[in-house]
């Protein structure tokens, strides 16, 4: 049964949400205080019980409790590596979104809605991360959205909240159809709800054509979920509410579609042909999100394109069924945007100091070559030296292209050091950097592959297929990595600024989607037209 | 009709175009916020009187510049307005009740109902159920991110075309106005002429707009693009300061008509008829009713009250000065922050004698921080830079200069390493490599151990060979305008302030306004620098100012967040235990005053220990409440005030008129340090008054655009004046939107004397922008000025 304790984690926050439902707004100088401190208390005992999770699976093993419930419907938990991993991520930035939010939200008017329905959302994403049964799993996903959709209008009045509210909505429920229908699919294929009998039959080789279905559909859900080209809308609006909503996105909620394919790992590898589509959205939208980037003024925006691209290659990573880097994907990504958003406030200070040392050093094409060989001689080095030291383990072809595209991007570092007006002792600094980041990759790769070997399946060998996927993958990611390399030399060309206008438009989706649901139509309660 | 050169406008298209240059003028400008100052929002109406502006606010905007009548109704239940001066403010004003009782039966009234005179767009969007004014911010905001982004962008567009043309390069290929449902406007853009000031023509003639029509409807739509027009305003400002001009405002204006045309254009059969009307209305004068006159006469009353109690307070028993030399001298900035401090310091130790003066400390610094190359203008940016300053000498040693290279390297890697973290690929590496470590970064800021920016650890230089006697004749005017020209104490510190705040878009809001919305140290260090020099001494000696070669002057800062003080020591020498005094009394004061300040701010425990660290915590959005509450400004010597608690909401400028020949101190005062504060006062009062207008919005939504400024959410419009949480507890007002009280011990011939010489500054009192009076000696209020350089006596008032 104490595979059953981390269900204690979402009943704390649950239990804390319903005590301050039920006292919201008791004279105003006492009850945000005393709701805040109630709340930030749930969010820290929830993190203990994912704390100790973590180390029953050190101590024990991985393994499912009971099932408290009938018909394998009910609650019970698989503890794993993944599981145990999302456990503590969601837990430690759930606290400190709620920490966040009781000093930021003071003083408003609907602050015990506030914490409440997020203490709702993490209590969700608890669950979720920790189903044993498919139902459970299904339940919390939709549970997920629901309370988040009640975040995103905590400002009802504001027509562009509503706006980005609504497409979230239609998404949502469209992927959780989709889940309903990956579950059904697996239910039926394997006979049980119980996730580990699942993914243990799906290991070997078991299922059928109904679970190629249900992997198509466990895709579509995630595609939707995690917000990939082209049901990115939503995501790019999210700064409609508080900024704590953002951050939160990142514990287990747009995330929640790389989570879904790493849990259901052996179900996905039923179909060759799901996992190429995965990875070809993926690399899309990771490329389209990152030029996007490139060309937002506005801080929040920035980062939520930025994370419409990361999101992509989450969905990449596991379309080339590298499940346990797009969990450390996950890991990385989800902590560095939480607090990137939460401290979204000092781009002020860090535009101003961009300009402080003076101009850029451009870096000319010939010093982007040089930086690019020297990067490939950086990987190939750590590569070789951490293989001797602690052994080349099964790399496969997939993850050393992956590891190649990184070095890509770790070449822009390089150039900038290597342009010709950069101080040698500049050039030096960058290239320290370059192989530090180089090292530290290599190393949480293999961390990540070690932590999880367990949990998750082998990446299969590659086909033809998946050689096709891994050159166009090199070649494209090579190409954008060259081109925003040398981006001063080519961005003012006439073109290229008319290239720029469209991507800082996101191509229009956002457009062609607010012109499908009405997005710019007067509501009843629109009086804005007259104070114009 | 189509013209191609400048020569060749017709005479209403000329009209149009000074139109343009007018409205141009009558938005505030906005300072970008990396170092923000206050503005007044009401600048370009400080020629008219509240009641005409809220005439045209309503008009124009919609919304009138006065609170809403219930407020005026509760302050005279609760007797903050009394009869007295419900009588008084209806005498003073032209028009309105007949009697106190039909002004009381007003304030009880419902408010008015106003409603802006509708744009195009806003006619179209009735007519066709399409949020036409809210796509047009989007898509305006959406260029003007771009155009003005000063480098959060790493793809930038491409810089040094007029706003227009850049605008025209944008619309001509944004596809979203034709989705949206405006078929052919790229095409309409793009075939439009390539100067704005015919295309403005242009679109004024297909609007069919007569130049009589042009000054309200202009000012409609430059108020409609809220900071982004402010934002033009002040690159215009700074222009104008230089000598030249820009014509990027109406650049603006011209985008935004041309809006107007196509929908015009597009919903003719619908919205003609109704849009001729609007014409028409906008031709007529701006009339004045009852809507907005009574809450006027109600505001004046609301101020009258106030002025009753700082009189009161003005009046009552102060604290009597030791005699004696003073144990230490302490220079504050005028900022209503240093009162709570100063009091707090004077009440520890009756031997510590405290200034008040503007806080650039009379230098106008272009400065240069370590290991940096941009200019950062720490003056008031009514001014223009007389002197340079670097953190680094020009005769620095070799130390000196290792360590300026290594920090540029620093900060050059960090740059590196920023753009590695954003471009499009390397944002992969960028995470995968370090993602990790922000557990670490997200501990570290949710514990609230993460430290505030420090001032800078070295002494700034002034900078070119300023001859000595430049040197001796500017601290002799430095000294004589802060009446400081006898009895030195050992230690004389020159406190500057700032704040010390992490994650806050407006943090510069919260420096100091005098140096140009960054912390004061630079300027108070350097002249603290000039005062220790030898030579200049000499030459004050000779100009008849004996410092005794015991004292020291010593640069130092006042945090506002967290009423700590640093001192400089290492700038000058000073005795130990002179140093462990300073160091002992400040740090008494200290505690006195967050104890003071913890009664008003929400969340902080009795005796203000909290404050000390609130400034480091990444998630407040109420630090400090800065200027909020300010209410009055006094120049007077200390002594009339000394021991007085004004908590907070004066500012205090050092003024002895005795010592003034010629008034010339005085003209300085009441040309900059009260303008400054009438902007700072008027920024508050506009804030709270017209949020939606003149507000900052809502922080808990703030996105941080271009570097410069905010916008709500996802929105277009950037915003300007103060958020809604710098005056707004969650419960109550922190700020009550009162025009400031001057109060001058002065002469009366004096003051009216610089009034008649400056018309810009007796247009602020003649309209009632700011209240002024003549004080005595004893602290009491004996006049206040009623307009047309007339007085009105009020010591029979008293009596």
């Amino acid at each position: 049964m104490i595979y059953a304790l981390p269900l204690l984690a979402p009943a704390i926050l649950i239990l804390g949400a319903v005590l301050i439902h039920r006292r919201p707004d008791v004279p105003p100088d006492v009850s945000p205080a005393r709701n805040a401190r109630l709340a930030e208390g749930a969010a820290l005992l929830a993190l203990a019980v994912a704390v100790v999770s973590m180390g029953i699976l050190v101590a024990l093993g991985a393994g499912d409790s009971w099932l408290l419930g009938l018909f394998g419907a009910g609650l019970s938990v698989r503890l794993d590596a993944v599981s145990a991993v999302m456990l503590l991520l969601v837990a430690f930035i759930g606290w400190i979104v709620v920490r966040y939010a009781r000093t930021y939200l003071d003083g408003e008017a609907r602050h015990a809605y506030f914490t409440i329905w997020l203490l709702g959302t993490l209590a969700a994403v608890l669950l979720l991360v920790q189903s044993g049964n498919l139902v459970q799993f299904i339940a919390a996903w939709i549970a997920t959205s629901l309370c988040l959709h009640k975040l995103l209008l905590f400002y009802p009045e504001r027509i562009a909240a509503q706006r980005a509210a609504r497409k979230k909505f239609i998404t949502a429920r469209i992927g959780d159809a989709a889940l309903t229908g990956a579950g059904i699919l697996l239910v039926a294929a394997y006979g049980t709800t119980q996730i580990s009998a699942i993914l243990a039959a799906a290991r070997l080789g078991e299922g059928g054509s109904l679970a190629v279905g249900a992997a198509a559909f466990l895709a579509f859900a995630a595609v939707l979920k995690s917000a990939q080209f082209p049901t990115h809308g939503w995501l790019t609006e999210v700064m409609e509410a508080p900024t704590p909503v953002s951050a939160l996105l990142h514990a287990g909620v747009v995330n929640a579609g790389g989570f879904l394919l790493i849990r259901f790992a052996d179900v996905m590898l039923v179909s060759p042909l799901t996992l190429a589509g995965l990875a070809l959205i993926g690399g899309f939208t990771a490329l389209f999100g990152g030029l996007v980037m490139l060309t937002q003024p506005a801080v929040k925006a920035s980062l939520a394109w930025s994370t419409v691209a990361q999101m992509g290659f989450m969905i990449l990573q596991c379309g080339l069924a590298l499940f346990p880097l797009a969990l450390l994907h996950i890991v990385a990504h989800s902590l560095y945007k939480a607090h990137a958003f939460l401290s979204s406030g000092g781009a002020v200070g860090r535009v101003a100091a961009i300009r402080r040392p003076g101009p850029v050093a451009v870096p000319s094409l010939a010093n982007v070559g040089r930086a690019f060989a020297l990067a490939i001689a950086i990987y190939g080095a750590v590569y070789v030296g951490t293989g001797a030291l602690i052994g080349f383990g099964a790399k496969s072809p997939q993850a050393v292209a992956l590891g190649a595209i990184l070095i890509f991007g770790v070449a822009y570092l390089l150039a900038q050091g290597l342009a010709d007006a950069a101080p040698r002792a500049l050039t030096q600094r960058t290239a320290l950097l370059s192989g530090v980041a180089a090292i530290s990759y290599v190393a949480l790769q293999r961390i990540a592959e070690w932590g999880t070997g367990a949990a998750l399946p082998l990446t299969p060998p590659p086909g033809a297929l998946e050689w096709a996927l891994i050159l166009l993958a090199l070649l494209s990611f090579g190409l954008v990595a060259l081109a925003q390399a040398t981006l001063p030399l080519w961005s003012h060309h006439p073109a290229a600024q008319g290239l720029r206008i469209h991507l800082s438009n996101g191509l229009y989706i956002n457009a062609v989607e607010d012109r499908l649901l009405r997005g710019w139509s007067l509501g009843a309660k629109s009086g804005k037209g007259e104070t114009q | 009709m189509k013209v191609q050169n400048h020569a060749g406008f017709s005479g209403p298209h000329l009209e149009l175009i000074a139109a343009s240059e007018t409205a141009s003028r009558a938005v505030p400008p906005l300072w970008p916020l990396a170092s923000s100052v206050a503005v007044n929002p009401f600048l370009g109406q400080s020629g008219q009187s509240l009641a005409a502006t809220s005439a045209l606010l309503s008009r124009v905007a919609g919304v009138p510049a006065t609170m809403p009548r219930a407020w005026y109704a509760a302050r005279i239940e609760s007797g903050a307005i009394t009869d007295v001066d419900l009588d008084a403010a209806l005498k003073a004003a032209a028009d309105g009740p007949d009697s106190v009782s039909a002004l009381r039966a007003a304030a009880a009234a419902p408010d008015g109902e106003i409603t802006a005179l509708p744009t195009v767009a806003a006619l179209a969007a009735r007519a066709s159920g399409i949020d036409w004014p809210g796509l047009i911010e989007e898509r305006i905001g959406a260029w003007a991110a771009g155009y003005f982004d000063e480098g959060q962008a790493l793809w930038q567009v491409t810089p040094g075309r007029g706003a227009y043309q850049s605008w025209q390069i944008f619309a001509s290929r944004d596809l979203t106005p034709e989705i949206a449902g405006l078929a052919g406007f790229a095409a309409t853009v793009a075939r439009m002429p390539d100067s704005a000031r015919t295309a403005l023509s242009e679109a004024c003639d297909a609007l069919g707009l007569a130049p009589g029509a042009a000054p309200t409807y202009f000012h409609q739509l430059l108020l409609g693009l809220g900071g982004w027009a402010q934002l033009a305003r002040q690159k215009l400002w700074e222009a104008e300061l230089a000598g030249g001009t820009t014509p990027v405002t109406s650049d603006l204006l011209t985008i935004r008509l041309i809006w107007e045309k196509a929908l015009l254009l597009r919903y003719a059969p619908q919205i003609g008829a109704e849009w001729a009307e609007i014409c028409a209305a906008h031709t007529a004068p701006v009339a004045l009713s009852d809507v907005q006159i009574v809450p006027c006469i109600l505001q004046d009353a609301a101020e009258r009250g106030a002025q009753r109690a700082l009189a009161a307070t003005l009046l009552s028993a102060g604290e009597t000065v030791a005699e004696g030399r003073p144990s230490l001298q302490a220079a504050f900035c005028i900022d209503v922050r240093s009162e709570v401090f100063r009091r707090a310091l004077e009440q520890v130790d009756a031997r510590v004698q405290t200034l008040g003066f503007a806080g650039f400390f009379g230098l106008t610094a272009s400065h240069r921080a370590f290991a940096s190359d941009v200019e950062e203008r720490r003056l008031p940016v009514l001014l223009s830079p007389g002197v340079s300053s670097s953190a680094i000498s020009a005769d620095a040693d070799a130390t000196d200069l290792a360590a300026h290279l290594a920090a540029r390297l620093a900060a050059r890697t960090q740059r590196a390493w920023g753009r590695f973290k954003l471009a499009a690929v390397s944002s992969f590496a960028f995470v995968e490599a370090t993602g990790p470590v922000y557990a670490g970064k997200l501990l570290r800021d949710a514990l609230g151990t993460a430290q505030p920016p420090a001032p800078g650890a070295r002494a700034p230089h002034l900078e070119g060979d300023l001859p000595l006697e430049a040197k001796v004749a500017a601290a002799s005017k430095i000294l004589h305008a802060m009446s400081l020209t006898d009895a030195f104490a050992p230690l004389v510190l020159i406190a500057g302030h700032g704040a010390g705040v992490v994650n806050n878009p407006h943090a510069s809001a919260l420096q100091c306004g005098a140096c140009g919305g960054y912390s004061g140290d630079v300027n108070a260090r350097l002249l603290a620098g000039l005062l220790n020099d030898a030579e200049v001494r000499r030459g004050l000696a000779v100009d008849g100012i004996d410092v005794p070669p015991d004292t020291v002057f010593l640069g130092a800062l006042h945090d506002t967040t967290s009423d700590t003080i640093t001192l400089f020591e290492g700038d000058a020498r000073v005795s130990d235990g002179t140093l462990r005094y300073a160091r002992d009394v400040l740090a008494a004061a200290g505690v006195l005053a967050r104890g003071e300040r913890a009664l008003r701010l929400p969340r902080a425990n009795a005796d203000g220990a909290t404050l000390v660290a609130r400034g480091r915590d990444w998630s407040e959005t109420r630090p400090e409440w800065a200027l909020a509450g300010c209410c009055a400004f006094i120049a007077a010597p200390r002594s009339r005030t000394r021991g007085k608690a004004l908590y907070g909401r004066a500012f205090l400028h050092d003024y002895d008129w005795t010592r003034d020949e010629g008034y010339g101190v005085l003209e300085l005062i009441l040309t900059a340090p009260v303008v400054v504060a009438s902007w700072i006062s008027l920024q508050y009062y506009g804030s709270v008054v017209a949020p939606d207008v003149f507000g900052g919005g809502n922080k808990l939504l703030h996105n941080v655009t271009g570097g410069i400024g905010v916008v709500e959410g996802n929105g277009g419009a950037l915003r300007s004046g103060l958020p809604w949480q710098s005056v707004h507890d969650g419960h109550a007002l922190a700020h009550d939107p009162l025009r400031m009280n001057v109060c001058i011990e002065a002469p009366e011939e004096a003051v009216t004397g610089i009034l008649e010489r400056h018309a810009d500054v007796r247009a602020l009192f003649d309209n009632r922008w700011m209240h002024l009076f003549l004080t005595d000696a004893s602290g009491a209020m004996i006049a206040r000025y009623s307009g047309d350089l007339t007085w009105e006596d009020m010591r029979a008032e008293a009596a």
